[in-house]
């Protein structure tokens, strides 16, 4: 049995068009991850003791545990508290959540990059706090994370393939069923392997664009 | 909805079992990935267009790969190419493999960031070429290996969760069969959480302590301006 590239080729489209699913998932939950993540960050510079403790407590959680528990509490818990969601949103929420944590934790690291006589100038001209975040750390911030921010880009594609597990159908579950009517499993998931990479190389590739532009906007 | 422990009584022993293969899978897959990872750095640093262009592509499609894809690849390949094993051979073999990029890329890094002419600089003084590797060269290449290294092994551990799809009767594994016969999702889920926490932390724990002795110390950095913390601070400390 060897390998038919012709059949390769021949479900590469059904695959792309899969694909679809994967990358509007994928921007759904960055979306939702940077602003959840910024939000999640402001109020830990808050510095209110016990809100920040129990913050320390679910990072802690998100990042000790695996994405795949915890797409399962999304898809298996939250029905049984009330709260039915359809497999996406579902899957949504639980990446989206796991991102905002770490979106969160390399904002940290770029805070303390930023010039701290940045601040005191900012607190000395009487700017109010909302304006010193908007015009004057939130920017720098951005800009500085933006390696950071494309890198959790992929990683979060590779979590939409996760997805597959709780009946999303997305590249990897419509592999699956391809596979199940041809017999052919092996380029099958060599197909949908290439369709992940090609989208990953992609986005690492236009970040490095980015990166280089904010990099020359910097100077 | 009530959190009623004990409908897990029954099934303690299947969730330990499941997290001992958990811990079995990812200590072979440190190993063999590690082994795997230092031979694809080395390879990386021959001088020549060639190796570098293999190994890069090697490390950047295994890591633009979905751990999960990967691991189906391995799992219909090695039949494809006549090779059978047990799916818990398959699932090591593959998270060894995923794990080899990342390994790699922090070896090539470590030895990478060792400033020039530590080498020379230990012999021009004197020592002989094997006490310049362990006690000048080796401490410093060590040093820049061990937080990387642990933060890889943990996503590695996280990742050996995906196994349960090509039915290695690790703890996820193990949490869904518990959960197919109690039908109580919020208590399964809770402990197999809890359970993979528990390792997470004892692996960071111990890899600070090996951080400590090998002087690898990275402080965070606290910088003593109360103005500036305000905003560029996240930590809440008690006064």
């Amino acid at each position: 049995m060897g390998f038919k590239l012709n059949y390769l080729l021949s479900i590469l489209p059904r695959l792309i068009g899969a694909a679809a699913v994967n990358i509007r998932l994928a921007v759904i939950i960055m979306l939702f991850a940077l602003a959840l993540g910024t939000a999640l960050t402001i109020v830990r510079s808050l510095k209110i003791v016990a809100v920040n403790a129990c913050i320390a407590v679910v990072i802690s959680f998100v990042r000790g545990t695996p994405l795949l528990i915890q797409i399962f509490i999304a898809y298996y818990v939250l029905p049984a508290v009330g709260l039915d969601l359809s497999p996406e949103v579902a899957g949504v929420s639980a990446i989206a959540f796991n991102s905002m944590v770490f979106v969160s934790e390399s904002m940290r690291g770029g805070l303390a990059t930023i010039d701290a006589g940045q601040i005191e100038a900012s607190t000395a001209l009487g700017l109010p706090p909302h304006a010193i975040w908007l015009k004057v750390v939130l920017p720098q911030l951005f800009r500085r994370i933006v390696p950071v921010l494309i890198n959790e880009a992929t990683i979060v594609v590779k979590g939409t393939a996760l997805l597959s597990v709780i009946t999303v159908v997305d590249v990897l579950r419509t592999a699956q069923q391809i596979a199940s009517a041809s017999y052919r499993p092996f380029e099958t998931m060599i197909g949908s392997a290439l369709v992940f990479l090609v989208i990953n190389l992609v986005i690492s590739l236009s970040g490095r664009v980015a990166e280089s532009r904010f990099a020359a906007a910097r100077v | 909805m009530h959190f009623d422990p004990a409908v897990l009584v029954d099934y303690w022993p299947l969730l330990l079992q499941g997290a001992w293969l958990t811990l079995q899978v990812s200590v072979a897959a440190l190993v063999m990935g590690y082994v795997a990872g230092i031979a694809v750095a080395l390879i990386a640093l021959v001088p020549g267009w060639l190796p570098g262009l293999v190994t890069g592509c090697y490390v950047e499609t295994l890591r633009n790969i979905p751990f999960i894809i990967i691991l189906f690849v391995v799992y219909y390949g090695l039949p494809f190419c006549g090779i059978r094993l047990p799916a818990t051979l398959v699932g090591t073999t593959a998270l060894a493999l995923f794990a080899s990029a990342y390994y790699a890329e922090i070896v090539r890094a470590a030895i990478l960031a060792l400033p020039r002419g530590q080498f020379e600089s230990a012999r021009a003084i004197g020592m002989s070429p094997m006490s310049a590797m362990w006690h000048v060269v080796a401490p410093q290449i060590l040093r820049a290996l061990v937080p990387p290294s642990t933060n890889m092994t943990l996503t590695m551990m996280k990742e050996s969760s995906v196994l349960s799809s090509i039915t290695v009767p690790e703890l996820t594994y193990q949490s869904l069969v518990v959960q197919g016969n109690t039908f109580a999702p919020f208590e399964v889920f809770a402990a197999v959480a809890s359970i993979y926490w528990l390792i997470a932390v004892v692996i960071a724990e111990a890899s600070r302590r090996l951080e400590r002795r090998v002087g690898a110390v990275q402080a965070e950095a606290v910088s003593r301006n109360r103005i500036a913390d305000r905003y560029l601070s996240l930590v809440a400390r008690r006064t």
